[in-house]
This record gives structure tokens, C-alpha cells and sequence, in this order.
């Protein structure tokens, strides 16, 4: 509709300020009522033809990225040889994840000390395995598994494993 | 319908309003370069514990939202509402309670907020005893505000009266809801909700305080003082009724799109997401209202830097509440959520609209108050860019520096199935060029406020042509 700019002759009682008489944008009306269908077709897609959840969107991912990258076989923590190798690769890994916490020298911080005799979770090289992939989270210690894949955390533990046990 | 006597209105209390603007406005926007200049580069912090980021920070958003936009819209409630009513203000006494509680309240904040006392409830992080004070003077304020109403010699109450009724009915009840806490000691207090409750009671005040609070009474001081700087018919009256009620009804569900992917029922989080896109053509009749009043104005709009500032502030509205439901959109929020795109929306809409229409109305006032023209008016057009410029820088900045971490924190390495980017201060340093951009932006924007102080000073010190309002301020019809 084209505007007609009819004065509504409210100036008197608006301290002078006046007003026309035009009528809503076509386009506005549109837009405000294609919003509105929107989201009433979102609501009943989303809860009730779809009937999903975040939580159903949430294993369904989970599920898929079990498809494509689960399934990697299990070590035998037991049997790992702990090699210079290992060693050497978990030192950059620490380094860069782990200092913040526990200190360049293992001796601790916001963290415990890594190279006393005294463990919280077990000090055998499975143990730390252990603690560094499941994480303590309310404590603070961060679940690094999901972060780092098993490879590195092998790595990192069996560095944090040698630095302690040289100490002892 | 108007009497014969002459109403003298109450125009000490708008100026002391304006002058409080102007100063928090400044401390404010200091404080919020400095925090871009923490964020950049940490040692800004001086090792002080009273000035690091995580205490700054509230004081920031206090100031700049309950000091300078509240301070700006009280100066234009005064100022206006006054004029349209044809009546003063119902209570001089009130009137000053309410511009001395309010500061006090803010002094209050500026002491317990570096100390380190706080509720942790973002915007609502004042301890209780201030919380009570924040009431007490918004009651005092509301009975000033409806006695006014109700002893007004006009009827008919302009479309700006109900965008400020709004606002005054609607803070308290925000306020008190979310703040309901048991005191424990006379600086610390426990909500009374736990868990999920107390978070979406939070967010649904977070987000109607954006609302209520930045803004429809921004919508009511537009319908007031763009028309008056641009001497023009309000493009339709029936949009600014239409759009108002469709605002204030939808905006009060959109909360929880402050809480998406979290442990929120999905119903509620639906609600949120849908209400908040129904948001965008309500929110777009303030901004057509705005925009198309000036139509047929545009030549003055390229001379007048108060129309500049109306233009570009209205323009910010119209761009952050069309981003503000794209963002409240799942897909869309699970990659902006705790990322800078959402620093980079709240600032395009609160130096964008706030800053700008608060410019605006304060350069168009101070001539009227203090029948002087602007003691440096070149400097006027020269805050506009600065502004203008600076906002631009800061948005960018965001907006790059939120894609960028939001992209590198959902990042897969395509072999392994493990996260790229391990290590979070890697993705921070990422965004160390955009925490600088942001900070010349930042510094902009503040050097625009510090001359516009200045000219303010100069000319209710004395300098600057006399000035006089035009005497038929009618627009012209047609
Ligand atoms: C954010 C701080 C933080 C970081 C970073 C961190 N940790 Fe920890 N870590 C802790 C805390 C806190 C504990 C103590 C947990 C407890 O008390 O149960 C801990 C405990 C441990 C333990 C068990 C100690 C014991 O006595 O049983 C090991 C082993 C360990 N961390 C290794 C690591 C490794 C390896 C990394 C790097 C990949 C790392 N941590 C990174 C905070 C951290
Ligand atoms: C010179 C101008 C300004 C600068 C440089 C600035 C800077 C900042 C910075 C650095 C932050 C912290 C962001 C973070 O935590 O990552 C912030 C937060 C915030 N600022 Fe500003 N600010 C300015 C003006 C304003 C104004 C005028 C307003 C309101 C009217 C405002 C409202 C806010 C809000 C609401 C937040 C919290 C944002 C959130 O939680 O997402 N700022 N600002
Ligand atoms: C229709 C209008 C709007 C909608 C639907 C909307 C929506 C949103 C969304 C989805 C977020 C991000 C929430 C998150 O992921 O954390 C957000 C944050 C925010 N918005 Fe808007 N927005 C709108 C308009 C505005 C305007 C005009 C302003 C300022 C004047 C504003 C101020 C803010 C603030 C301060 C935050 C930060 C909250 C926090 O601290 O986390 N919004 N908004």
C-alpha cells in the first residue's frame, strides 16, 4: 500500500511532534507473520515429527564418531615397554599441557607434586595412565583422554612415570 | 485542553541527569578500554588485584549500563515526558531522591565491585543491601513517574510515555525476582533458586534487562527527539502501536536463548529460539519508524550531525536485533556461544543505539538547557566519525576473532577424531590482532565521549552563541 501521509493531527498533545496515518509495510506484515509460522513449523519439526533431543542429537553424534574413529584396539598398560622413545615424546606433551599445574620440575602447584613418594591415585605407570585420561575434573585435573588420544597420554604418563621414579 | 498559566518545568533535575551521564559515560568507556587493553596484552592489570579483569569487568558493564544508559535515559524521561504531559514533574523531592539515590548506588557499586563483593550474577552482581537500595529508589522514582502521569494536562499519552511505562513497571519486577537471596552476612546472601532454576531466572532478567533496559526506553527517547531534530511527522502511528505491543509481549520468552546445549529442557530452549526470531520485525518497526520519519529529511541529515547520530544509531538497532535471533538460533549459537561474537553483538548494539541516540539527544539538549549553542560545534561532526569509525573497528574485530575461535574450538582432526587445537591459550593467542584492533576501537569511541565532555563543560562554562529554540517547533506537515 503506498503511503498516504494523512496527518493524524495529534501535534497539540504530542508537544508538536506529529504523526501520519500510514499503514503497516506490506513487507513488514509479511516478514512478521512468515517469523511467526516459522517458528511454530520449527517447534512441531523439532519435538514432534523429528521427536528429537539434544540429547538424542547429542549419542547420535557420538555414535557417528564412534563409527569412524572408535574400535582402536586395547593395550595392555601391563606390557607397554617404557622406552627412551616414549619418554622423550611425552616431554614436549607435558611441557605444553602440563606445566601451568604441576610445575617444569614436576614439583607441583595448583596441582600436586608429580616426584614425591606420595600418590592420590597410585604412582604404577597404569595408574597414571589412568588419572591422566579419566582426569580428576572436580578437582580440577582436567580429563585429558579426549584430548590428547591414548597415544599421547602413553607418552606424557610414561614421562611423568620416569621423572618421579628417577627422583625415588 | 491546556491551561492558560505558563508550566514551568523542571529543568535543574534534566541537566543534573545530563551532567551524570556524561561522567559515567566517560568512566565507564575508560574502564572498557582498559579491559580491551588487559585482554590484549595482561600486564595492563599492574598486578593489582582491585583492578584485574574479573573485577573490572562488572564495574564496566554497571557503569555503562545502569550508569551512562541509565543516567541517559532519565534525562530524557525528565526532559520529555514533562513536555508531552504539559505538566512538572509531580514531586520535586522525588525527583532529587532519585538522581541522589541513583548515584549513590553507582558510587556503591564503583567501591564493592573492585573489592571484590559480588552476587556472580552477570549484570545483577551488586550484593544485597545495594539491591534493596536499587528498589527503594525505583519505587520512589515509579510514584514520581505514574503521579506525574496522573496529574497530566494532556490525555492522550504519546507513543514515547509508553515505551518509558514500560521500562519503569517492568525493571523492578526484573530486579527483585532475580535478586531474591537469603542474606548470610551483610555482603554475601544465597539465591533462593538452585541449579537450573536459578539460571534461567537469571536469564530470563539478563536478557529483559537488554530489554527493558537498553531497550525500550532507547525506543522512547527515538519517538521523541528524532522527530524533534528532524522537525518531521512520525512515519506511522500505527506501527509504533503495533510494534510496541508485539515487542513488550515476545521479548519477556526470549531468555532462554542465553542457555542453549545446556541442561535447560529442550521445550524451553525451543521457546526461546523461536520467540527471539519472531523478535526481528517488531524490532524492525522501531527501526522503519525511525528511519522513514527522516525520509524527506535527508538533506538535512547530511548537514545536521544529530541526525547523523539518529541515522547510524537506528541503523545499529536494525543490524544487532536482526543478529540477536540469528544468533538465538541452535546451529547458529552452539558455534557463537562463548566466543567474542557475542562481545561483538552486545556492543554493536549498546555503542551502536545507546552511544549513538544518547549523542544525539545530548547534543540536541544542551543548547535548549543552557540557551548556548555547542561551545566547539566542528567537534561535533569530528565525534561522529570517531564514533562512528570506532564502533566499525570494534565490531569487525569481534566478529573475526568470535568465528575464528568458535571454528577452532569445534576443529576435528580428520585422522584421529581428536580435537586440533588442544591447548586453549593457543586459540587465545590466535586473537591477539583483534583484542588490539578492538582496543583502537575502543579508544576511539572514547575519545569521541572525552571531547564531547569537554564541549559540554565549555559551554555551560560560558563559551558558545547564544542560542535560541526555534519558536515554532511544529513540524512541518507535509
Ligand atoms: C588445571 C590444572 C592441571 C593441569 C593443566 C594438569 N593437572 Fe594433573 N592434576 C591437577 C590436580 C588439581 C590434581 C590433583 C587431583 C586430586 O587431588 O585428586 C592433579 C593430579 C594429577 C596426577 C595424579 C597425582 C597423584 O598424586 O595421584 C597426575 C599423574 C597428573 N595430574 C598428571 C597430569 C598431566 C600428565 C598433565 C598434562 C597432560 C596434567 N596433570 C595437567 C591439576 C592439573
Ligand atoms: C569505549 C567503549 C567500550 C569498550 C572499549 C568496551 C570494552 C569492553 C570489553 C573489553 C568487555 C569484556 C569482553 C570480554 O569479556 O571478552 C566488555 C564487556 C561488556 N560491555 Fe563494553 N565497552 C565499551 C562500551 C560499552 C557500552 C557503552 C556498553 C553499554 C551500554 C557496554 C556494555 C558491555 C556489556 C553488556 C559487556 C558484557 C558482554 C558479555 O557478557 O557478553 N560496553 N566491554
Ligand atoms: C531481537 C533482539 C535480540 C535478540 C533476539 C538477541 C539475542 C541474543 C543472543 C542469542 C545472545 C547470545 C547469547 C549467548 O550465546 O550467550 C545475545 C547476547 C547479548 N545481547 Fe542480544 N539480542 C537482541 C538484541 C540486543 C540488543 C539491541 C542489545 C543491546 C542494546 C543486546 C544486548 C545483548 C547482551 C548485553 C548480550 C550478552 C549477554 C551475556 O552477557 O552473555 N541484544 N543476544
Amino acid at each position: 500500500m503506498a503511503d498516504e501521509n494523512i496527518i493524524m493531527g495529534h501535534a497539540e498533545d504530542n508537544d508538536g511532534i506529529e504523526e501520519y496515518d500510514n499503514s503497516l509495510p506490506d513487507w513488514w506484515l509479511a516478514l512478521f507473520f512468515a517469523c511467526i509460522i516459522w517458528g511454530g513449523i520449527y517447534a512441531v519439526m523439532y519435538h514432534g515429527y523429528q521427536q528429537t533431543s539434544q540429547e538424542k542429537l547429542y549419542l547420535a553424534e557420538v555414535a557417528a564418531a564412534e563409527e569412524q574413529w572408535g574400535g582402536a584396539a586395547e593395550v595392555d598398560l601391563a606390557a607397554v615397554e617404557i622406552t627412551p622413545e616414549l619418554i622423550a615424546a611425552g616431554e614436549p606433551i607435558f611441557t605444553q599441557n602440563c606445566v601451568a599445574c604441576h610445575a617444569a620440575d614436576l614439583t607441583g602447584g595448583v596441582g600436586p607434586n608429580l616426584v614425591d613418594e606420595e600418590w592420590i591415585h597410585g604412582g604404577e605407570y597404569a595408574d597414571i595412565v589412568k588419572t591422566v585420561t579419566d582426569g580428576v575434573p572436580a578437582k580440577g585435573m582436567l580429563t585429558w583422554g579426549p584430548i590428547l588420544g591414548d597415544e599421547k597420554v602413553r607418552q606424557v604418563s610414561a614421562y611423568v612415570y620416569s621423572k618421579s621414579h628417577q627422583a625415588n | 485542553m491546556s491551561s492558560n498559566q505558563p508550566v514551568v518545568y523542571d529543568d535543574a533535575i534534566v541537566k543534573k541527569f545530563l551532567g551524570a551521564t556524561l561522567l559515567w559515560g566517560v568512566v565507564g568507556m575508560l574502564v572498557g578500554v582498559i579491559l580491551a587493553l588487559q585482554l590484549a596484552w595482561w600486564p595492563a592489570n599492574g598486578d593489582i588485584p582491585y583492578i584485574t579483569f574479573g573485577r573490572l569487568r562488572p564495574l564496566h558493564t554497571n557503569a555503562v549500563i545502569f550508569a551512562f544508559a541509565g543516567n541517559a535515559v532519565f534525562t530524557a524521561i525528565y526532559w520529555s515526558m514533562q513536555r508531552l504531559l504539559k505538566v512538572r514533574m509531580w514531586s520535586d523531592g522525588l525527583s532529587n531522591f532519585h538522581f541522589w539515590g541513583w548515584q549513590a548506588i553507582i558510587v556503591s557499586a564503583a567501591v564493592t565491585l573492585p573489592l571484590g563483593l559480588t552476587q556472580a550474577k552477570e549484570y545483577a552482581e551488586l550484593i544485597w543491601p545495594i539491591d534493596i537500595a536499587i528498589a527503594v529508589v525505583w519505587v520512589a522514582f515509579a510514584i514520581n513517574f505514574f503521579g506525574t502521569i496522573h496529574i497530566r494536562k494532556i490525555k492522550h499519552l504519546y507513543v514515547a510515555i509508553w515505551f518509558y511505562m514500560s521500562f519503569v513497571l517492568t525493571v523492578p519486577i526484573l530486579h527483585i525476582v532475580n535478586n531474591l537471596s537469603v542474606p548470610a552476612t551483610l555482603t554475601r546472601s544465597y539465591p533462593i533458586y538452585t541449579g537450573m532454576t536459578d539460571a534461567l531466572v537469571q536469564w530470563w532478567y539478563g536478557h529483559n534487562a537488554v530489554a527493558f533496559f537498553l531497550t525500550t526506553p532507547f525506543l522512547g527517547l527515538m519517538y521523541y527527539f528524532l522527530p524533534k531534530a528532524a522537525e518531521r511527522p512520525v512515519y506511522s502511528y500505527r506501527l509504533s502501536i503495533i510494534h510496541f505491543w508485539a515487542l513488550v509481549c515476545l521479548y519477556i520468552w526470549a531468555g532462554p536463548h542465553h542457555l542453549l546445549y545446556s541442561a535447560l529442557p529442550d521445550w524451553a530452549q525451543t521457546a526461546g529460539m523461536v520467540f527471539s526470531v519472531m523478535l526481528i520485525a517488531p524490532s524492525w518497526g522501531g527501526m522503519l519508524n525511525g528511519l522513514l520519519t527522516l525520509r524527506g529529511a535527508w538533506d538535512r541529515v547530511r548537514q545536521d550531525p544529530i541526525l547523523k547520530f539518529y541515522v547510524v544509531g537506528v541503523s545499529f538497532y536494525g543490524m544487532s536485533t536482526f543478529e540477536g535471533p540469528m544468533m538465538s538460533i541452535r546451529a547458529v549459537n552452539g558455534l557463537a556461544h562463548y566466543t567474542n561474537w557475542v562481545v561483538g553483538h552486545v556492543h554493536s548494539g549498546a555503542l551502536g543505539w545507546n552511544g549513538m541516540m544518547t549523542f544525539g539527544m545530548i547534543y540536541w539538549l544542551v543548547p535548549r538547557l543552557w540557551g548556548r549553542k555547542m561551545a566547539k560545534e566542528s567537534w561535533v561532526g569530528l565525534h561522529f566519525w570517531l564514533a562512528t569509525v570506532g564502533i566499525i573497528f570494534y565490531i569487525i574485530a569481534m566478529w573475526a576473532a568470535g568465528v575464528t575461535e568458535g571454528l577452532m574450538l569445534r576443529a576435528i582432526d580428520p585422522d584421529s577424531g581428536l580435537l586440533l587445537y588442544t591447548n586453549f591459550l593457543d586459540v587465545v593467542h590466535t586473537l591477539d590482532p583483534f583484542y588490539w584492533m578492538r582496543f583502537g576501537g575502543g579508544l576511539m569511541f572514547l575519545t569521541g565521549i572525552l571531547m564531547m565532555f569537554v564541549n559540554v563543560f565549555l559551554t555551560v562554562r560560558g563559551s558558545g552563541e547564544p542560542f535560541s529554540a526555534p519558536a515554532a517547533a511544529v513540524p512541518a506537515a507535509k
